[in-house]
């Protein structure tokens, strides 16, 4: 629900040179996080190889981020986690996104008692803080799989993307210039590309990438919690619990993990405000 | 990166603080909860804050001492055991140890089966005039033993309510329960009417946190003045600070690989003794524990000092050895280089659970050592129950488990239980051999010690030999404790904290 | 409640609301019977584990576990029960304590009410502290930072934050306890992780608020008048304020909830988060499906509230209720 709400309080509408800016940096920031992460997992080192006699090892220029109390490449774990989140909140969000929206707009189309179901639904729903969604079916799982996250994440998103293209598609499907195309005999692909589309579009950008930074900020939450995803796998969340005992001996353990999920969110965050309308 | 300069800026300073933070209470902190009141469900949490006492207690070597039995004999060969309460002990509520209370209370630990009380074979226990009278249906030489047990602690009549579930927790120890909030406080002040010398701290507090990283700073920031359970680099915080240090004893438990001997590829003796010499126990006992000393070299931990055998040849790294067993075992490299046998590769898992920290640590590492070798190790990590079930359902194929062999005052005890033919849970699977059988049962009847001992080296060489188990390191338990607590001493059969010897520092 | 419309509106909130709870509760029930009904691992082992601790699980101990607890019976049978204990309101005894889950739950929940309680009465704090001062210059140093501020606490996790809070507080600074949850001072720790996650969005509606207000005829006409006006002021902006503001403590409700769970694991707080967590691990199913259904309810308390509090702030009636 976060999103919603964010989504209400624009953010000031600063259109100066330095904002501009600012949001490039941050596209080229996640670009190469992206990249890093895509790259990454092929060309470094085994993340889960250990070398127990070189725990904690400190950075140097074969491991730019040491070794952690396992003596396993930092760098490389690094790499794999970030893929994991990117992949895992993608996954999250392209099926809460393709869920809500079909929903969202069927709601928006039938009306009647289809759009009462649906919205008594996510009435539910949205009273339902996600967390306590994806633990109760991570609780289900034997061994907190990445299916099960992924699973209770995308459940725990769609309503959002629901709410919002249902209230749209409500006012716009009643709307004269759909009235028209439809009188013309044009189907619905045309009157989703040419009507829907182009108005959900800022709005969909928007909710996806908050739900991008939600995911991550869950699963990483998760892992804290110690359910969700097991040892030895890497995941952001996983890295800072199992560094943080460590963070006065070998800062670099924690920091690299915590720079990547600060990152990725600032990043996602800076994403929306591109879409301002 | 706001964080890095936050971070940055506090290392660079440390205020100091009174030391008077405590007051009067002695904070005690650890991981464990207290989950319910039942006796048998309260992991010796109220005999060890002495609120609660056994019939037969045990001192700080592990040799039975009396607790609310001033002595105890057996007849008819150890059919029959009777035991003589201390004269005139009284609960908590103001009410006598009867002999009669002390039946009862022992009655409804026995219908519970998951107190080691429910497996001793005891036919009736009768109350005498100033004691208790044990009738078995054979002869038993442990049940002093097994009655240091917690479970077997004696609570006053009003402690339970109708269906015999205990609602309050009524004792006789030194301290009485002032608070108790299920499952993370207890508070408890000293008893005036208690028997022995009145302890000289008067309150204690007891805080559950789970953390270990929390508790590391609870210890450094003065929260706590006796804090269970650091892990290396809260042990590390603690040495490096004032006004607190570690304290540690080695306890008698093991860390050890339950192997289903009825396995395929695990049924060979090679193989298991191959997964042996490809552990590299010292490495992994520096990098988990800290502690290079911990790695195992036989099953039985030196704290044990009656079982520890100190001629044995040690179990040792050699990974060239592992891969020559290996391959006279019939075990070829493919062109992946995984060994396979028979079209089968050497693939096995391993079960292990979160609830001791180093378990999982030390599971990843086996998985690397075993690696080196050509054997493929996956590392599950579960709930801890998970093993009694695929011991029962017979999947299982490797457990890494922390045995404690001392769960009663005697070893022996437990020893019989994990060597058991049929098997147990938490112990050997689908492996007996009829020489350590007969050496268990002969020991259970409670032969001269000069005979014991030769038992105890036939039972430790032959576990050795064969590998049943395999011993990965040992265990040592540890604490830190504030500079303003004296006499705080380390019991390594946690049989009690001792609290009521303790004092503050002048 | 001044306009005669406002009964009606009343009964329609609270029937909705009433409604959303009931499918909460349907939902959630589903959710855990469907968690119970998959769950890996044999319940009665688990079950017997939380109880004795593992060392003394054996055969013996869980078929006693399992004979106690009837969980042989049929699954249907199982849920048909716990709703018809449900409607009844008795919850049942937790399956590893052997505590009336209601009292249990209890307990706990007065832990969790009292820690986001203290945490939502620091974020107001902070938040309308920061918005005031933002708006006071819009596109001022200040409005950039608060900005940045906010954009800071969005981005990092409340486990994160709180983790930062112990190194620069409680080790460093040595102002306050790490954990437990003993004297007054405990609770400031953990509130204050919870309220700085949500501070960021409370002081970006008190900014737009407050600019707002001082755009208006109200400021012109506060000038004016001297203090008695200033006063008037005052009154007109907290309540214009508190008519945005309010909707979204609704909305953060769920926040708040998510991350109790989090802050009382990380704090070792007593609380339905931790209680939730522990009763998944340990498979104490009375527990979970009990505390699941306080914290959902917990949400749907709270967004009502909200509704009720709307309403009364502001009588006029509204169309579509934007917020939820």
């Amino acid at each position: 629900m976060t999103a919603l709400a964010e989504l209400a309080l624009h953010p000031p509408a600063r259109r100066s040179r330095a904002a501009t800016v600012t949001r490039r940096i941050c596209l080229a920031m996640l670009a190469g996080l992206v990249l890093f992460a895509l790259v990454g997992p092929f060309v470094l080192a085994d993340p889960a190889a250990q070398s127990l006699d070189r725990y904690l090892e400190g950075p140097s220029l074969t491991e730019p981020l040491g070794r952690d109390e396992y003596g396993r490449s930092v760098v490389s774990r690094l790499a794999h986690a970030t893929r994991l989140s990117l992949l895992l909140a993608a996954a999250c969000v392209g099926t809460a996104l393709l869920l809500g929206t079909a929903t969202g707009i069927l709601a928006g189309w039938r009306g009647g008692l289809v759009d009462v179901a649906l919205r008594s639904t996510s009435e539910v729903f949205v009273a339902m803080p996600a967390l306590l969604v994806v633990l109760l079916v991570a609780a289900s799982s034997p061994d907190g799989g990445v299916w099960t996250l992924y699973l209770g994440l995308a459940l725990a998103q769609w309503v959002e993307y629901f709410r919002v293209v249902r209230s749209r598609s409500a006012l716009l499907l009643g709307s004269p210039a759909v009235e028209a195309a439809r009188l013309l005999g044009l189907g619905w692909p045309h009157v989703v590309r040419r009507h829907l589309w182009p108005d959900l579009r800022p709005l969909l950008v928007t909710l996806a990438s908050l739900g991008m930074v939600t995911s991550i900020l869950a699963m990483s939450t998760l892992g804290f919690v110690k359910v969700g995803l097991q040892p030895p796998r890497a995941e952001l969340g996983l890295m800072i619990t199992e560094s943080f005992p460590f963070y006065d001996v070998a800062p670099w353990l924690s920091l690299a993990p915590v720079a990547v999920l600060f990152i990725l969110t600032i990043c996602f965050l800076s994403l929306r405000r591109t879409e301002d309308s | 990166m706001t964080v890095v300069m936050v971070v940055g800026l506090a290392s660079g300073c440390g205020a100091t603080r009174a030391d008077d933070r405590g007051g009067d209470t002695l904070r005690v902190v650890g991981p464990f909860e207290i989950h319910s009141l039942e006796p048998t469900a309260t992991s010796g949490f109220f005999t060890r804050l002495e609120v609660a006492e056994t019939l037969v207690t045990a001192d700080l070597e592990g040799n039975l001492a009396p607790g609310l039995a001033s002595d105890w004999s057996p007849s008819q060969g150890g059919r029959t055991w009777t035991f003589e309460l201390v004269p005139d002990v009284t609960f908590h509520d103001g009410t006598p140890l009867t002999p009669e209370a002390a039946v009862d209370s022992l009655e409804t630990v026995r219908r519970d089966e998951a107190s080691p009380l429910a497996a001793a074979p005891i036919e009736q226990i009768a109350a005498t005039d100033t004691g208790l009278r044990f009738e078995l249906s054979e002869p038993n030489l442990t049940l002093p033993a097994v009655l240091t047990h917690y479970s077997t602690m004696i609570l006053a009549p009003a402690a339970y309510d109708d269906d015999d579930h205990v609602s309050e927790l009524i004792g006789t120890g030194p301290y009485r329960i002032d608070r108790i909030e299920l499952p993370a406080s207890i508070e408890v002040t000293r008893f005036d009417d208690w028997r022995g010398t009145p302890p000289e701290i008067e309150k204690v507090s007891f805080q559950s946190v789970s953390r270990a990283e929390s508790r590391a700073l609870m210890a450094t920031s003065d929260d706590a003045d006796v804090v269970w359970h650091l892990e290396p680099a809260g042990r590390q915080k603690v040495e490096a600070s004032d006004g607190v240090s570690m304290a540690s004893t080695l306890q008698p438990r093991t860390i050890m690989l339950k192997v289903n001997n009825d396995h395929p590829i695990l049924g060979d003796p090679d193989v298991r003794r191959a997964l042996s010499m490809a552990l590299d126990r010292e490495a992994m006992a520096e990098a988990v524990l800290r502690e290079p000393e911990l790695a195992a070299t036989q099953l039985m931990p030196p704290s044990l000092t009656t079982w520890s055998q100190p001629d044995l040849a040690p179990l040792e790294h050699d990974a060239d050895g592992a891969r020559q067993l290996l391959e006279s075992a019939g075990w070829e490299a493919d062109d992946d280089g995984v060994l396979t046998k028979d079209g089968e590769a050497l693939r096995l898992n391993l079960l292990t659970y979160p609830d001791r920290p180093e378990l999982p640590a030390l599971a990843t590492a086996i998985q690397a050592s075993a690696k080196e070798v050509g054997i493929e190790i996956d590392v599950e990590v579960t709930n801890s129950s998970e093993i009694p079930v695929r011991h029962a359902d017979d999947t299982l194929e490797l457990a890494l488990v922390a045995r404690h062999f001392a769960l009663v005052s005697d070893p022996l005890v437990t020893v019989a239980e994990t060597f058991a033919p049929a098997g147990s849970e938490w112990g050997v699977q689908n492996w007996s051999d009829p020489q350590l059988t007969a050496a268990v049962d002969q020991l259970l009847t409670g032969p001269s010690e000069d005979r014991a001992e030769e038992l105890r080296a036939t039972i430790v060489t032959i576990a050795q030999e064969q590998l049943p188990l395999v011993p990965v390191a040992w265990y040592r338990m540890n604490a830190a404790v504030q500079d303003r607590v004296e006499g705080f001493v380390f019991d390594p059969l946690e049989t009690s904290w001792h609290f009521s010897q303790v004092r503050w520092a002048s | 409640m001044t306009s005669s419309a406002a009964p009606a509106r009343l009964a329609r909130v609270l029937a909705g609301r009433a409604l959303q709870a009931v499918g909460v509760a349907v939902l959630v029930s589903g959710l855990c019977f469907l968690v119970v009904q998959r769950l890996p691992g044999d319940i009665a082992y688990r079950i017997a584990a939380g109880r004795y601790g593992y060392d003394l699980v054996d055969e013996q101990a869980v078929a006693g576990v399992r004979s106690e607890l009837g969980l042989d019976q049929p699954a249907w049978q199982q849920l048909l029960h716990w709703l018809g204990d449900l409607v009844r309101l008795d919850f049942g005894r937790s399956l590893v304590t052997h505590q009336p889950v209601l009292s249990e739950v209890g307990y706990f929940l007065t832990g969790t009410l009292q820690l986001a309680a203290v945490a939502l009465l620091l974020a107001v704090a902070i938040g309308a502290a920061l918005g005031t001062a933002a708006a006071r210059r819009p596109g001022g140093v200040v409005d950039r930072l608060t900005d940045l501020w906010v954009a800071g606490v969005r981005a990092l996790p409340a486990f994160l934050l709180g983790l930062l809070l112990i190194v620069v507080l409680s080790v460093h600074l040595r102002w306050l306890p790490s954990a437990g949850q003993g004297g007054s001072t405990t609770i400031i720790l953990p509130a204050l992780t919870l309220a700085l996650g949500l501070s960021g969005l409370f002081a970006r509606v008190t900014r737009d608020a407050v600019v707002e207000v001082r755009r208006s005829d109200y400021v012109r006409f506060a000038r004016t008048k001297g203090l008695g006006g200033r006063l008037v002021l005052l009154r007109h902006v907290v309540r214009n304020a508190a008519v945005v503001l309010v909707p979204y403590i609704g909305v953060q409700a769920v926040i708040i909830i998510e991350g109790v769970v989090v802050v009382e694991a990380l704090f070792s707080w007593q609380g339905l988060g931790h209680a939730l967590v522990h009763a998944v691990f340990w498979r104490d199913i009375p527990v979970l499906q009990a505390s699941a259904l306080v914290l959902a309810l917990l949400v749907v308390a709270v967004n009502t509230l909200a509704d009720l509090t709307v309403l009364w702030l502001d009588p006029r009636p509204r169309g579509q209720e934007a917020l939820r």
